[in-house]
């Protein structure tokens, strides 16, 4: 009966291996395949990063090809909503082989953790990716406590 | 029994690793007239100094490696550094020596101009 025993616990490990290699292979898989690149087109929305950094905020977010003019920043409070379009056209007297990137318009709105001052915010387009610096209201920002 | 060995082979041992870098492949416009082909490709962030396009025998390699500065704490976070990697087969009748780049607002424009010979040529007929 115990030799039996050890039989099945032999295959059941060779199963586990087996696993763990399959395992592993979706996880390679997935991170070729998972990030889709560009804009986030299907959801209309871009990929922004939320940054704490202790009496400010920092926002990034990708957008490739798209100029200052076309992009909208509206902060009220707490609520920031970045919108924009991102206009493309076929260059004069081309004839298009391949066009996977598109015009879109895009709109994100977020609910940030904290108030922010709308007047000190600062936007900067580089590269094609937007960095906003918004700086906590003084209500919000991390004080200092003495000890007596 | 005094012979102990590790159960698991270990490829290398104290490898100081830096965090493995994300590859994505960027999204392309294609685009060709008489003169040259275009390639845009979209690559937020990527730094013109860090990005390399080789072509050889027949083939463009295109990389572009994202570098953003790391500071603070993160709330959430959709994208970080990688690298843009993409391949293309080209025609061999590209003038290697005249391809140009440009990268403006996270898009790069790569402008391959053709050779003399790959060019339509307007033949003129004359009249007997």
């Amino acid at each position: 009966m115990f030799t039996r025993m050890n039989d099945f616990d032999r295959m059941f490990e060779a199963m586990g291996l087996l696993r763990n290699r399959m395992d592993r292979i979706f996880n390679e898989f997935d991170r070729s395949f998972a990030y889709t690149p560009g804009l986030n087109l299907d959801a209309g929305t871009p990929r922004t990063n939320l940054i704490d950094n202790a009496d400010s905020f920092e926002v990034r977010a990708e957008v490739p090809g798209v100029s200052k003019d076309d992009l909208e920043i509206k902060i009220q409070g707490n609520y920031l909503e970045i919108s924009g379009k991102r206009v493309l056209s076929t260059p004069e007297g081309y004839k298009v082989h391949r066009n996977e990137r598109g015009s879109s318009t895009f709109s994100r709105s977020f609910t940030l953790p904290a108030d922010v001052d709308a007047d000190k915010v600062e936007a900067n387009l580089k590269d094609g990716i937007l960095y906003l610096i918004l700086p906590k209201s003084e209500a919000a920002k991390p004080k200092q406590i003495a000890i007596n | 029994m005094s012979e102990t060995k590790d159960i698991v082979r270990t490829e290398e041992k104290h490898v100081e690793k830096t965090r493995e870098l994300r590859s994505a492949v960027p999204v392309v416009d294609i685009y060709e007239n008489d003169d040259e082909f275009l390639l845009c490709v979209d690559m937020p962030g990527v730094l013109k100094e860090d990005i390399s396009v080789n072509i050889d025998n027949g083939t463009l390699f295109l990389s572009g490696v994202r570098h953003l500065e790391r500071k603070g704490v993160y709330n959430w976070e959709e994208f970080s550094d990688l690298e843009y990697v993409r391949r293309f087969s080209v025609p061999q009748a590209i003038d290697t020596d005249k391809v140009r780049a440009e990268l403006k607002d996270g898009v790069l424009n790569l402008h391959l101009p053709k050779s003399e010979a790959a060019r339509p040529k307007m033949i003129k007929i004359k009249a007997a």
